[in-house]
């Protein structure tokens, strides 16, 4: 045990502080879920920015209270999936809005990685007795990461190696919208848009949600590097924006 | 109720967007203007700039300590993203250089702006910011020459980390428009678990609610020493920061950091002021360096 032990805790305010990694899940490849020394003060939707020492500091959902999960993408994430237990990491957060929760009937809509913060989700719905549906779309079988952590799933994939040959906008479709109390919709930017479109036409826009990604610097609401259209900063009053919200938005 | 002039630029509010804020974007600017006499852009160099790598900015309970490293999309992209600023109020290009020439060949791609902020303290960046800006001949060079090319007001923001009164008074004789004090103190963070500096680059600039005594002593010697009005800037977090900034001699407040806090934060501390001067039955002309009188 090192000297500093005592010194890795839990939230602190608004300051940074560190966290010990406990536990790592190599999803796969390129995906892996890290598990923080202690539970984060948070909700679903929520993020951090992660400071993996000599790398650089990014934003990441949080999978579940006290975990996030990566998708390998630049040199820093590539050395957070390669992370093994006992490192320290800094963190500061969790910020952002939330998603709304309900105790009826969730549609939970995941394109590849987009499923990271879904996962906390699900369970958060779950235990407030709400009934979760999860359609579950990636390119290929390998993609579809952790699935399992979705008790009631539906999955597709672009080249038909598991569930449904298409994507999840397709499994969308084929969805009866106006039995569901919420809709909230991760993904890809192109993935996102096509389910904003959809939920527009089906006029279920108002009870959904979408968590979107961007780069950002701060994720405190002031640098303006993660700013849309509207002037909203993703950071702060997203990521995760109602339908309604976006409207007439590029995103 | 609450109009005001700065120099010539008549404002319709004392509340300004300070640099480095929300200001890289027409969309934020444009939303922030909703409720602000003025909005200040993000400095902008001749050349794009990357900036350091991140972690750039940390929130502090007392504040935010920075090092974005003056990141600039260049000022031919940055002159075509202002030119979708559609805000209702007066947009202040912050322009960064080292030489007094690229100050002036700056400007000239900004036709939209209404006046110029020249960045001439920031404080962690090595050949621009407060290296020229500790300068008073070169600070009053930069003035003239801005002055010489362009009817429109020029305000110098300066740090307090250097002798202020004599930048500002050599700013003043190159005919500066009025003066923006202050901009960030150098300052640091250190993770006590990973026992690490946390800013990538070690160290960088602290703003918001810890700094504002030091910018409200800044503030009032310029008040005292200044013909041309100063713009305060400096941990201005709510509707009495701004007053007291006011009483010590500001026409015109900054406010940055406090956006950490609320995107409505114009909006609330403009109501405010107005209730403020309702309740007193005084004007905010009557109010400016008012502390003074009374000492």
């Amino acid at each position: 045990m090192s000297s500093s032990e005592w010194l890795i805790k839990q939230y602190e305010g608004d300051y940074m502080f560190s966290m010990r990694i406990d536990k790592i899940i190599r999803h796969s490849d390129d995906v892996s879920t890290l598990f923080f020394s202690s539970r984060l003060r948070s909700y679903p939707g929520q993020f951090i920015m992660l400071n993996l020492p000599r790398y650089e500091e990014i934003p990441l959902s949080l999978s579940s209270p006290n975990s996030v999960t990566v998708r390998a993408v630049g040199e820093t994430t590539y050395a957070l999936i390669r992370l093994s237990a006992g490192e320290i990491v800094g963190i500061r957060g969790p910020f952002g809005k939330p998603f709304t929760p309900t105790d009826g009937k969730a549609l939970l809509v995941a394109g590849g990685i987009g499923a990271a913060p879904l996962y906390y989700l699900h369970d958060y719905l779950k235990r407030r007795g709400a009934e979760v549906k999860v359609l579950f779309g990636a390119r290929k079988a390998e993609e579809l990461v952790w699935k399992d952590r979705f008790s009631v799933l539906m999955v597709a994939t672009d080249d038909g190696s598991e569930g449904l040959r298409g994507t999840v906008i397709d499994l969308l479709k084929e969805e009866e919208l106006q039995q569901y109390d919420r809709i909230y919709v991760c993904g890809p930017e192109e993935m996102l848009r096509k389910a904003f479109t959809h939920l527009k036409e089906k006029e279920v826009l108002g009870k959904a949600e979408f968590s979107l990604e961007r780069y950002m610097k701060c994720g405190i609401g002031v640098c303006g590097t993660c700013i849309l259209e509207d002037g909203s900063r993703v950071c702060a009053e997203g990521p995760v924006f109602s339908g309604k919200d976006l409207e007439g938005v590029e995103f | 109720m609450l109009e005001i002039d700065v120099a010539s630029l008549k404002m319709k509010s004392p509340l300004v967007l300070a640099s480095g804020v929300l200001g890289s974007f027409s969309p934020s600017l444009s939303r922030v203007a909703e409720h602000a006499g003025a909005v200040v852009t993000k400095s902008v160099g001749l050349q794009p700039r990357e900036g350091y790598r991140t972690p750039v900015i940390i929130n502090t309970p007392h504040g935010l300590i920075n090092a974005v490293g003056l990141s600039s999309p260049g000022c031919e992209e940055f002159s075509k993203e202002l030119s979708k600023f559609r805000g209702d109020a007066k947009l202040i290009v912050s322009l960064f250089a080292s030489e007094p020439d690229d100050f002036v060949k700056l400007s000239s791609y900004f036709d939209m702006a209404d006046a110029f902020e020249l960045n001439l303290s920031c404080p962690h960046v090595s050949d621009a910011g407060l290296t020229v800006g500790s300068d008073p001949e070169l600070v009053k060079e930069i003035v003239e020459k801005m002055k010489s090319r362009s009817s429109k007001p020029v305000f110098p923001k300066l740090s307090a980390a250097t002798d202020y009164i004599e930048v500002a008074k050599a700013a003043e004789e190159g005919g500066a428009d009025g003066i923006v004090a202050i901009n960030t103190l150098r300052g640091m963070a250190i993770d006590i678990g990973t026992r690490k500096p946390i800013l990538s680059n070690i160290s960088g600039g602290v703003s918001g609610e810890g700094i504002k005594p030091i910018a409200m002593k800044v503030v009032w010697d310029l008040y005292e020493e200044l013909e041309i009005p100063v713009i305060a800037s400096g941990g201005a977090t709510t509707w009495r920061d701004v007053i007291e900034f006011i009483l010590a001699g500001a026409r015109a407040v900054q406010i940055g950091s406090a956006f950490f806090y609320s995107y409505r934060v114009f909006y609330s501390i403009k109501e405010s002021l107005i209730a403020y001067l309702r309740k007193e039955k005084i004007s905010l002309n009557e109010l400016v360096g008012m502390a003074h009188k009374t000492v």
